[in-house]
């Protein structure tokens, strides 16, 4: 996977406050883009790549707690560190609990910052990872016709060639071709192998009559 | 010698009757003033001014009695038993010290007054009877009871209306003076009638004088005179020093009430800042935050070795900016929860709003209020204490963003507006919530009125007064779209009080 230079977003409104964050997180080497709002953020053009975004919880016009909501809300998994110059335990745990991956209280310490910024980076990365595959799989199982797909779900769930003809009413030869055609496409090693890619796809395993 | 049994004829002097009704009316008007001191007065100032008091009014009352006995002239010569003459003065002063006692008494009620009058009475009776057996002469003194009787009668009722007219001037209501005065005539004929009721109540048979000789002294009309010149003197003087001491009572008033509405001013502000905590801590730990980052990386520039001096010059320029903005923000709130006097400077009205929006930024977010400033350009600097100012627009945003906090259906905005207005700056505060509540209306500046389930009710009734100690007014119009606050400060730096 052609892996690219990992970014960091910064959403404060205080100007001073975002550069010297920038300087910061600057100084050990990683890429930082600088936000005065949430929706800022949200017009900006993100680039594809590992990702974490440096939210302040006050922020004009939405909380940063309600924007991590109409985040997770629009689909997108960008983790978030929050920072907040007042904050209480009911908005740690509200932040936490909405999958936030730190909370850190201004001022704050540097190693904490960056620590946080290391394992959400690590976080986006493994998602994007996992996202990567799942995309690869779904293009492998569109490549599938459609017999070869209604058989896919009936090896999974780990049927003889004999029992899958039985089911869907057809020769258990015909069958045996689907399946290693099947098992090709999808680039798949072994049956077990192939239960994890369904699994990771979300395909529905049907129980054995 | 006079012969047997026929009565002498008496007649009486005029001017002379004259200078006692004076001095009964001046009796009686200090009697009046002096109420007033010694209900005012607390501790020793009231003992002073009770003993003061009654011996001035009592040397009047006595004066009266007998320079009115000194205006009737009789063919025989008529002396005076100086210890029984005391003695009458001595009655006269008690008599005056109770009536003080029973009119500064915290309540008087109908029965209190009817007993203290009849007590009073006698003892004015008592006092005229007594000043008649200190006269000694050739001739025996009868006495008419019916006229005697009547007598006691007018000195009760005159004192009933005495204790009434003091007990109502003993509050000092302003601008009394004239209708003292009034009070003063009325009283003095009154005890003057009383007087010459009792004269004309006795009747003189020439005799052989019976009564002890020994301590009788002869009063000359120059002695009259002199009688009635002190009596007048010291009157006068109870008078003056009870407005002078008056004067200082009402400045000191004056001082203590400015004191005690900064003092609640002061109370005000620290409950405020109560409640603006969390933004307070937001406002100073912004920059800190900034500062720490910032030194943060010059230290990592430095430890790098090869520190690129541009950026690093950078750093530790906002840092000297963010540490002085910390700085801004905690003097800022230092001076708010500062006591003081106030401290009136010129000064831009827009720069005080803006002040204060830093101050209340936090909180508004956290309400979900967007604040919006309108203020018009080359206002007039107006006369004013910064910090009563600002206590004053901080009441005024921090209302408007709990009257929002249960909006639902519409944005929460609050507006802040200053415009020119004639000689004045006008300032505005508008909400977007559901307004007031026309009952409420008429009382929001009440002290101790709220609409808030935590407030105590000070903060509009001491922003008011501020207003108004600025020569400004401060109120609320009705009919706009949620609760519109305005006030007025006045331009013109005379105005200004």
């Amino acid at each position: 996977m052609n892996e690219r230079a990992p970014i960091v977003f910064v959403v404060d409104d205080d100007p001073s406050v975002r550069r010297s964050i920038k300087r910061l997180i600057g100084s050990v080497g990683l890429q930082v883009e600088l936000f005065g709002s949430a929706q800022e953020f949200l017009l900006s053009k993100r680039p594809d790549a590992p990702s974490c975004l440096v939210l302040d919880i006050r922020l004009p016009g939405i909380s940063g707690l309600d924007f991590q909501h109409k985040l997770a809300e629009a689909n997108i998994h960008i983790p978030i560190i929050f920072i907040t110059a007042h904050g209480d335990i009911p908005m740690t745990v509200r932040a936490m609990k909405a999958g936030a991956v730190e909370f850190l209280t201004k001022p704050f310490r540097e190693q904490d910052l960056l620590d946080a910024i290391q394992l959400a980076l690590e976080r986006d990365r493994a998602r994007r990872q996992g996202d990567a595959e799942i995309a690869v799989l779904r293009e492998r199982f569109e490549s599938l016709t459609p017999r070869e797909r209604e058989v896919l779900p009936w090896v999974v769930s780990g049927l003889l060639s004999k029992q899958i003809a039985d089911a869907i009413g057809t020769s258990e030869a015909s069958v045996k071709v689907h399946r290693s055609q099947l098992m090709r496409k999808m680039a798949a090693d072994s049956v077990a192998d192939l239960v994890r890619m369904a699994e990771k796809m979300g395909i529905p395993i049907p129980k054995k009559p | 010698m006079i012969s047997g049994n026929a009565a002498l004829t008496g007649s009486y002097d005029l001017p002379q009757v004259a200078l006692s009704v004076l001095i009964a009316i001046s009796a009686s008007y200090a009697a009046l003033d002096l109420a007033g001191r010694v209900t005012a007065t607390r501790g020793r100032a009231q003992l002073t001014w009770l003993i003061g008091g009654s011996a001035a009014m009592g040397i009047g009352i006595w004066a009266m009695h007998y320079i009115g006995m000194l205006a009737f002239r009789l063919p025989v010569p008529v002396e005076y038993d100086w210890p029984t003459a005391l003695l009458s003065l001595l009655v006269g002063i008690l008599c005056s010290a109770f009536a003080l006692v029973v009119v500064s008494r915290r309540r008087m009620g109908l029965t209190y007054a009817l007993i203290g009058s009849a007590m009073m009475g006698c003892g004015i009776a008592a006092l005229h009877y007594i000043a008649m057996a200190a006269m000694r002469l050739p001739a025996e003194c009868r006495f008419d009871f019916r006229l005697v009787a009547l007598s006691v009668v007018l000195a009760v009722v005159f004192s009933f209306a005495s204790l009434w007219l003091a007990f109502y001037f003993r509050d000092e209501p302003q601008n009394s003076a004239w209708r003292k005065l009034g009070s003063a005539l009325v009283m003095g004929v009154a005890t003057s009638a009383m007087h010459y009721t009792g004269m004309a109540a006795a009747t003189f048979i020439p005799a052989a004088p019976a009564l002890d000789q020994s301590h009788a002294v002869s009063i000359s009309s120059l002695g009259t005179l002199g009688i009635a010149a002190a009596t007048l003197q010291v009157l006068g003087l109870a008078v003056l020093s009870s407005l002078v001491d008056r004067r200082f009572d009402a400045q000191g008033l004056e001082l203590a009430l400015t004191e005690t509405r900064l003092e609640l001013a002061h109370v005000a502000r620290i409950a405020t800042m109560g409640e603006l905590t969390a933004s307070i801590a937001h406002e100073i730990n912004q920059p800190l935050t900034a500062v720490v980052n910032n030194g943060n990386f010059a230290l990592r520039q430095v430890a790098s070795g090869a520190p690129n001096l541009e950026e690093l010059r950078e750093a530790i320029a906002e840092i000297v900016n963010d540490g002085t903005r910390a700085s801004a923000v905690i003097s800022r709130i230092r001076a708010l929860l500062q006591k003081g006097a106030p401290d009136r400077v010129e000064l831009d009205i827009n720069e005080v709003i803006q002040e204060v929006t830093i101050l209340v930024r936090h909180e508004a977010t956290l309400s979900g209020v967007s604040v919006r400033l309108d203020l018009a350009a080359d206002l007039p600097r107006v006369l004013g204490d910064r910090v009563q100012l600002q206590q004053v627009l901080i009441n005024l945003v921090i209302n408007g963003i709990e009257a929002m906090r249960t909006l639902t259906d519409r944005p929460r905005e609050l507006l802040v507006k200053s415009a020119k207005n004639a000689d004045a700056v006008l300032i505005q505060v508008q909400d977007s919530g559901k307004g007031l509540d026309p009952e409420q209306v008429g009382r929001i500046f009440e002290p101790f009125f709220t609409t808030k389930p935590q407030g105590i009710g000070m903060g509009l009734s001491i922003s008011r007064s501020i207003i108004e100690s600025h020569g400004g007014r401060l109120w609320t119009v009705p009919g706009s779209s949620g609760a519109l606050f305005q006030f007025t400060l006045p331009t013109d730096g005379n105005s200004v009080s």
